[in-house]
Formats: structure tokens, C-alpha cells, sequence
């Protein structure tokens, strides 16, 4: 940057406004390269946000991605078998003031609608105790402005992640 | 996958090693530490200062864990970090499981 251009403080001020730290990603919706992908995201962002929020950000996105990966198509042909097609997962995540806004989209199975209904925790019996159904309980629970559709071959999900748990 | 294994006469104290109990190696977590506590059949007390995150496959492998000590053996958590605690909390487990502080020191005869 040129001591001119550093002089301008109408260009520096707006400049450092709107620059806010994002993290893009396009990986294969496999639980290791989630885990891999998950870890570059915690660099990415750990000097921008709290350990908690942090936390909690890589808890969801787990939950997500892991989701996709596992509920991707199965195949049936034997010939395919450990090379049929993972789908694959488009992962944006953008700082702003209030929290870390999330944006995911893949090319796996349609996400059923039950999972983006309220839902509470599968009952706690203490002789038959689930080991399962606590991903979007957990998903629900920890973001804000939860949306969800699907367009043509593609899931589309936003959330957001805030700073500060209501 | 490691686990260090102590027998503290009247219980076991299980330190897990790894890092991340997720959906990358939760199946594995499972069977490994549920031979271990099946074949020794004592309450166990699993130290888990090391594992910096859990998600909900390594939440499900630690209930099946508790579900296969039989009702009278305790599995005590000792030491959870604060991404492992959260999740025993958001999902009520908290309540399931004896969640303690630090690492149980061996208990006097």
C-alpha cells in the first residue's frame, strides 16, 4: 500500500468496515475430511472469536456435514463399491457483528423435513437411553435463523452462530 | 486408538488418548472401550482431559458404552473440557452420566 493510498482515510475507514474474515471451502462429504475441514476452520477463525463461540461453531458443522456424509446415496453395484461418488459439500462461513453467518450446500439426499421441525431431546429413559436422534436437536439448539431448501439436485442450509448465547 | 488402563483395585481408571471422539472414529471408540470395560467388569472412571471435541456419534458411543456396564458399575467422566461438557449438557446426558471435575485419585480401601 503506497503512503498516498494510506493517507485517504475515506477509502481505509470504508475498507476496514466491510472486510470481515471468511472461510470457503469445497470438500468431499467424508467424516475425515469433515474432521480436516473443521480443524482449518477453527485456525481460520480462532484469533477473530471466542473459544466458546468457536465451540459451539464446530459442533454444528460437524453435526451438518457429518449428516451429509452419512445419509449419502448408497450404492448398490459391487463393481462401484469404494468408488461410488461422495457428495460433495460447498461451505461458507462469514464473520459479521453479531456472529458467524453459515451458508452449506451439497449434492447428497434431500434433508428430511422432520429434522428442521422443533424438536426436543429423544426421551430419556433410563433403561433404554437413545444413541442417537441428538444431531439436529443440537443443530436447532445452538443457531439463529435456521433455513433450509432444496433446488434442483442441491440442499441449501444458512444459520447463524452467535457470538453471544441467548 | 489408545487407551491407558489402570487398575485402581476397586475400579478402572481409563484415560482416553485421542483427541476427537467424532463421527470419523466413533464405531471404532465404541468396541474398544467396551471390551475393555466388559472383560473387566468394574466401575470405571474414564479421564477425558485429552478430548478437545465431541459430537453427537461420540456422544452415542459414549451412552452405548454406559449401557454395556452392567446397572450396578459406574462409569464416572472425569475432567471433561468445556466442548465435551457441552454437549453432555445440551442434551440432558449430564444427568445420565456421574460427571466429575478432575481425574478420581485411587480411592482408599
Amino acid at each position: 500500500m503506497t503512503p498516498t493510498r494510506r493517507s485517504d482515510p475515506g477509502l481505509g475507514n470504508r475498507l476496514s468496515a466491510q472486510t470481515q474474515p471468511m472461510f470457503h471451502r469445497i470438500l468431499n462429504a467424508h467424516p475425515i475430511t469433515v474432521r480436516d475441514t473443521l480443524q482449518d476452520v477453527r485456525h481460520r477463525f480462532r484469533s477473530e472469536v471466542s473459544e466458546d463461540t468457536l465451540g459451539r461453531l464446530e459442533l454444528v458443522l460437524a453435526e451438518v456435514m457429518n449428516n451429509v456424509a452419512e445419509h449419502a446415496p448408497i450404492c448398490d453395484d459391487p463393481q462401484l463399491m469404494g468408488a461410488g461418488r461422495l457428495p460433495v459439500i460447498h461451505l461458507s462461513i462469514v464473520r459479521h457483528n453479531s456472529g458467524l453467518t453459515c451458508a452449506l450446500t451439497d449434492d447428497g439426499v434431500s434433508l428430511p423435513e422432520e429434522c428442521l421441525l422443533p424438536r426436543s431431546l429423544p426421551p430419556l429413559l433410563p433403561d433404554d437411553l437413545p444413541e442417537g436422534g441428538f444431531g439436529w436437536f443440537l443443530i436447532q439448539d445452538l443457531t439463529q435463523a435456521l433455513c433450509y431448501y432444496r433446488e434442483g439436485s442441491r440442499n441449501y442450509l444458512a444459520f447463524c452462530i452467535p457470538f453471544a448465547q441467548s | 486408538m489408545q487407551f491407558i488402563v489402570e487398575d485402581a483395585e476397586t475400579h478402572l481408571n481409563i484415560k482416553v488418548t485421542e483427541p476427537r471422539i467424532d463421527a470419523a472414529i466413533a464405531t471404532l471408540f465404541k468396541d474398544k472401550l467396551r471390551e475393555i470395560v466388559v472383560k473387566n467388569r468394574k466401575p470405571v472412571h474414564l479421564d477425558m482431559a485429552l478430548v478437545d471435541f465431541m459430537d453427537s456419534s461420540g456422544l452415542g458411543a459414549m451412552i452405548a458404552v454406559r449401557k454395556s456396564l452392567p446397572e450396578n458399575l459406574a462409569l464416572v467422566l472425569c475432567a471433561l473440557t468445556p466442548n465435551v461438557e457441552r454437549v453432555f449438557r445440551l442434551t440432558r446426558m449430564d444427568s445420565v452420566f456421574d460427571i466429575r471435575p478432575h481425574p478420581a485419585q485411587k480411592e482408599p480401601l
